[in-house]
């Protein structure tokens, strides 16, 4: 069954009845060359014959076909005419042609090659010789080219203080046996003066002392005779181009060069291990940055490459988008660009975004296992929300979480209200440390990077308080409450740092001033210093006020948050509650009181607050001396701030035990 | 139609191969090989020493015997060597005729003594051992007067040491010419030869033999005289050291040829001998006992001894501690006695590298110098030559003679020069075949002889007559 007959049950249009004439015959022609083979294996084929070679066994059958007599053999001898001599007649076995009388060659007459050719020339004069084959190998016979040199011409043109005539010749002598080889002639160079007579006794007896020529010295030598007499047969300006570029070369030759290139390898030869090894290092450091420059070369170009947004055809058209199947066009479109790019790590999500992107918003449960899981890990590293709400809740929302790998199409969100952000307990991060952590770990990591000193003053704050440094019952608002606590406890300390401080200046510059009036002869006067006193206390009081207020304003801030959730840490808090608060009555009192001034006064005590310098003991005292003026005024104020006086004094008193 | 070639067609040219039946001889002191140019291996090998027979019933002295088969227990006899020891060239030109025809013309022409059947000394009833091979002084002498010359078909080839001097030269193509009637003569170097076996024409040829060490630097198929380094560390040298080796062992070993036993029972590892020795009622010569050593030696370099292969020495600390955790080879000496040697097999071939390590030796001449261990032949080889030819004679480095066959002697090598050389590119060249590396020489000859260029070289019998024996001198550079 052809092919031809499964299209027509099929009803296939294929081809027409035209080839089908020729294919047959074809086949037919196919078939008689393949004998041996079953016609149904044959027809298995179809229109296409079977590729099997048929396998030929006649190898013995050709072995012994051939009965041709043995091939025969004769020793012939031959000559080779690259010899010197030419007389040598040796023997190889050469096939019998029939062309020569097999009696012409007689192997017992020519015992001994010297003999042999008597004969030969005696035998037959010229003809012989003629026949005898020459040595195909005498072709490969070549010889260097020696300058030569007459006598006169040594004299006029090569005589050399250094040479003499006799070793020259001795030089082109070893340069013609050895062929050019200069590490032979060298090594063979062996110049014995011939001349020993007496005028040139002296001159010998120099050449012996520097008899030990180096290679560069032969090389040299010969270089200029051969450039020389090249010169000589043929002047410079009738070269032709190749033997002027030999005479150039040959001039050019610089011994001092050659001998200053050979100490150096020499030298190189020489290294010691560590310098080899070094070496190699560094020529694998410059292997290793040349393709490193090489794959940013071409990671650049690559990236060049991504810049060119894919070029579709469609591009100008919007209309072919409208409709679904355009659309998807276009994404294939996109992901062959994406793939001829070689991206494939966006190509993996992208493809496999687009069924899971619809899953959610038909079905929040089925949310992909590695993802929720991610998300739990993710909420609890972050030790804000609490993960048991986190894995009912993540399902809707921590699709939103990643927008950016959704690529083509972003999946709705639906945006959460504050209320159910926290219900659900949802926190957004800017950046999540790796890996889980211990809410409970963020209280001590603030205490024990404290210094010892610190840490005890801190705890016995917090002591002070009755806030127990070990948080019961470490729930997300409490731990915050307790973060916010410690830093203000923090800037708490600091601040009577400060203030400890500036209270031994004031006292310093008392004394001074106590000094510098008694030396004036001044009368001190026990009022004024007393106010003087009094009113820098009433600064400072004020100064911790400000202080005091702002830490309170924050404290209280949060102690407004957190009062509903923690019955401990929330009692605690309102400890410390007390004493802002106040802050801000005496602030809030103040301010209708003395208007101008004590808005003032709170200003600089506030600014000199914050700048904590030294240099606020100068503007302590400025401010000192505007409330001694003021103080009369403002009574009513000054009743009140008293009050509160005396209750931060209190509080002040009580830091001071510490 | 593409036929497939008949080896009566296959173009010889294209390997530059062209036969003319050429002989080659290449004579070492401790063996003379002999044979066909062309041909792989050589078809007669001898030892260099010959047994020498005191007639007792005539005043003419001595006849001769070669070859390993007729050196045997025997009265009167004394085991000599045409060779000189210690520069492996021709010592006794007498006799080296003799051994060399005698491989030359019996062992390689078997059909040429039939047919003189009265000379073939197998119709000679006097001498009651049938030495078909002996060969009489004053026969051949005889035989070279009177018949025609015994090569005058067969060009000579023939190789010589390095070190070879103008006279033995000289006399070697005399022999070749005047003797034998060779029609064409030449002389190699055995390092150009070990170079071309290896299919070089430029190479370092570390040539470590029976009695000499050898390094030449051959460049374009000439050797580098400057470079000739030599130095006697060889085999016989290393038999020399176990034989101290196994003086210094305790129980102390004794050296017994098996000529000696007459029956051996097994012992237990370590346990004395209990063999008994056989009882000889003449006297021998004690060279035979040396030469019988030796080849008792030679079986234990080849089995047991061990070149440390590196990096670094032996003596090096932690090293023999080593060989010592790892399995030794056990060698049973002829008498029954045997022994596993673990770091002993190593110590012993230690000094050609580290003179330092060597084995206290019986003579002093025996105990080599610094410069005289394998790496520093090597170092002052290659510093005879033009610092442009030594990167490439490093990476063409060829190592050939039999003791270089010492397990480990190749990797050792390499390890030193790595080490001597940080930085450039070491190359060895060894052949794996042990034939190869033991007739390293004789096959570069045979290469040689039957290269069809090769035939414009040969010095022929005219050129001889009319320049004298002084042509060798001229043309074999």
């Amino acid at each position: 069954m052809t092919s031809h007959d499964v299209r027509e049950m099929l009803n296939l249009p294929g081809e027409g009845g035209g080839p089908r004439p020729a294919k047959k015959q074809k086949t037919s022609i196919a078939r008689q060359n393949l004998k041996g083979l079953a016609r149904e294996v044959q027809n298995l084929g179809g229109d296409n014959p079977i590729a099997i070679v048929p396998e030929i066994s006649s190898f013995k059958k050709r072995r012994f076909g051939s009965r041709k007599p043995a091939a025969r053999w004769e020793m012939r001898p031959f000559r080779n005419s690259a010899r010197g001599d030419e007389s040598l007649i040796l023997r190889h076995w050469r096939r019998k042609t029939d062309v020569q009388p097999p009696a012409a060659p007689q192997p017992e007459q020519q015992q001994n090659g010297q003999p042999d050719e008597d004969k030969m020339d005696a035998d037959n004069g010229e003809s012989k010789p003629e026949e005898m084959e020459d040595s195909s190998f005498a072709k490969f016979n070549v010889k260097v080219d020696v300058p030569q040199y007459s006598e006169d011409q040594y004299n006029s043109t090569l005589a050399n203080n250094d040479w003499t005539k006799d070793e020259t010749d001795y030089l082109m002598e070893a340069v013609r046996d050895y062929d050019l080889r200069w590490p032979i002639i060298w090594d063979r160079y062996d110049y014995q003066s011939k001349d020993g007579d007496a005028s040139t006794d002296s001159n010998t007896a120099v050449v012996q002392a520097r008899k030990a020529r180096t290679l560069e010295d032969l090389k040299a030598r010969y270089y200029e005779v051969a450039a020389k007499m090249m010169a000589v047969q043929r002047p410079v300006q009738y070269m032709n181009q190749a033997e002027y570029n030999l005479h150039e070369i040959m001039t050019s030759f610089k011994p001092e060069d050659e001998m200053r290139r050979k100490k150096f390898a020499e030298a190189q030869m020489g290294r010691s291990k560590e310098e080899a090894r070094e070496e190699e290092s560094l020529l694998l450091e410059v292997r290793r940055i040349l393709a490193r420059t090489e794959k940013f070369n071409q990671e650049r170009r690559e990236l060049y490459n991504r810049l060119d947004y894919p070029t579709t055809e469609t591009t100008q058209d919007l209309s072919t988008f409208k409709t679904s199947n355009g659309l998807h066009t276009l994404l294939q479109n996109l992901m062959t660009a994406d793939k001829s790019k070689k991206r494939k790590s966006l190509m993996g999500t992208d493809g496999q975004s687009t069924p899971a992107s619809a899953g959610p918003s038909a079905q929040p449960g089925s949310t992909p296992l590695a993802e929720q899981r991610r998300e739990s890990i993710a909420a609890s590293a972050s030790g804000h929300g609490h993960s048991r709400h986190d894995s009912t809740a993540s399902a809707t929302d921590a699709r939103p979480e990643k927008p950016t790998k959704k690529g083509a199409q972003p999946p709705e969100r639906r945006k959460l209200t504050e209320q159910e952000e926290l219900t659900y307990g949802v926190s957004t991060h800017d950046r999540l440390p790796s890996g889980p952590t211990f809410r409970y770990d963020r209280i001590n990591k603030i205490l024990t990077t404290k210094s010892n000193a610190q840490h005890a003053r801190i705890t016995n704050t917090l002591n002070e308080l009755d806030v127990p440094a070990r948080l019961t019952m470490p729930t997300k608002a409490v731990v915050d409450q307790m973060e916010h606590l410690l830093v203000n406890i923090q800037t708490l300390l600091d601040l009577k740092k400060l203030s400890d401080k500036f209270d031994a200046e004031i006292k310093l510059e008392k004394a001074k001033k106590a000094e510098k009036d008694k030396a004036a002869g001044i009368v001190p006067q026990p009022a004024a210093s007393e106010s003087a006193t009094k009113g820098s206390s009433n600064g400072d009081t004020a100064k911790e006020n400000g202080a005091a207020k702002k830490d309170g304003k924050k404290a209280g801030g949060d102690a407004v948050t957190s009062s509903t959730e923690k019955p401990a840490a929330g009692h605690d808090a309102n400890g410390d509650k007390d004493t802002p608060n106040k802050g801000d009555e005496q602030a809030s009192a103040e301010k209708p009181a003395g208007e101008s001034t004590g808005a003032d006064e709170e200003k600089a005590a506030v600014k000199d607050a914050q700048d904590k310098d030294t240099t606020n003991g100068v503007k302590q005292e400025i401010g000192t001396g505007e409330e001694k003026e003021e103080r009369p005024s403002s009574s009513g104020g000054q009743k009140r701030s008293a009050s509160v006086l005396s209750s931060v004094s209190d509080k002040s008193a009580k830091r001071q035990k510490k | 139609m593409a036929q497939p070639l008949t080896t009566a067609s296959v173009p010889t040219d294209i390997y530059g191969g062209d036969e003319v039946s050429a002989l080659v001889l290449d004579a070492g002191y401790c063996q003379t090989r002999a044979g066909f140019a062309g041909e792989d291996v050589p078809k007669s090998v001898l030892p260099s020493f010959y047994g020498s027979i005191k007639d007792t019933n005539a005043a003419s002295g001595s006849r001769n015997v070669f070859g390993e088969d007729y050196i045997f227990a025997r009265p009167d006899f004394e085991v000599k060597n045409y060779m000189s020891r210690t520069e492996s060239v021709v010592e006794d030109w007498d006799t080296a005729v003799q051994v060399w025809e005698s491989m030359l013309l019996d062992r390689l022409q078997p059909e040429r003594r039939q047919t003189q059947p009265s000379k073939n000394g197998l119709n000679d009833g006097a001498d009651g051992e049938g030495d078909v091979s002996m060969e009489d002084a004053a026969a051949s002498a005889e035989n070279a007067e009177n018949a025609e010359k015994p090569l005058a078909e067969s060009p000579l080839l023939m190789t010589e040491a390095p070190w070879n001097q103008g006279k033995a030269r000289e006399k070697a193509i005399e022999i070749a010419m005047e003797n034998w009637g060779c029609p064409a003569f030449w002389l190699s170097r055995t390092p150009v030869c070990a170079a071309f076996a290896a299919g070089k024409a430029s190479a370092l040829v570390v040539d470590v033999g029976g009695a000499n060490t050898s390094v030449t630097a051959v460049h374009d198929g000439m050797i580098l005289k400057r470079s000739i380094q030599k130095s006697h560390v060889g085999g016989i040298w290393l038999s020399n050291q176990i034989r101290s080796m196994f003086d210094s062992n305790d129980p102390k070993i004794e050296v017994r040829p098996s000529y000696m036993i007459e029956s051996k029972v097994p012992v237990d590892a370590g346990a004395p001998s209990q063999a008994i020795l056989r009882k000889l009622n003449y006297e021998l010569h004690p060279s035979f006992r040396a030469y019988e050593d030796e080849r008792l030696l030679t079986e234990y370099k080849e089995s047991v001894v061990e070149v440390w292969r590196g990096p670094g020495r032996y003596s090096n600390p932690g090293n023999e501690e080593l060989v010592k955790t790892q399995p030794g080879r056990i060698f049973e000496m002829p008498d029954g006695s045997n022994q596993m040697w673990r770091e002993q097999r190593f110590r012993v071939s230690e000094g050609m590298w580290d003179e330092t390590a060597q084995l206290p030796t019986a003579s002093e001449e025996e105990r080599i110098t610094k410069a005289q261990t394998v790496p520093e032949l090597i170092r002052a080889c290659l510093n005879a030559v033009d610092v442009d030819l030594r990167p490439n004679l490093l990476g063409n480095i060829v190592v050939t003679g039999g003791t270089s066959l010492l397990n480990g002697f190749n990797d050792r090598l390499n390890n030193e020069l790595m080490a001597m050389y940080p930085g450039m590119r070491v190359k060895l060249h060894a052949a794996g075949l042990t034939t190869e590396r033991r007739f390293g020489a004789w096959i570069g000859g045979s290469i040689l002889a039957s290269l069809g260029t090769f035939h414009q070289m040969w010095i022929s019998k005219k050129e001889y007559e009319e320049n004298g024996a002084g042509i060798v001198e001229k043309r074999c550079k």
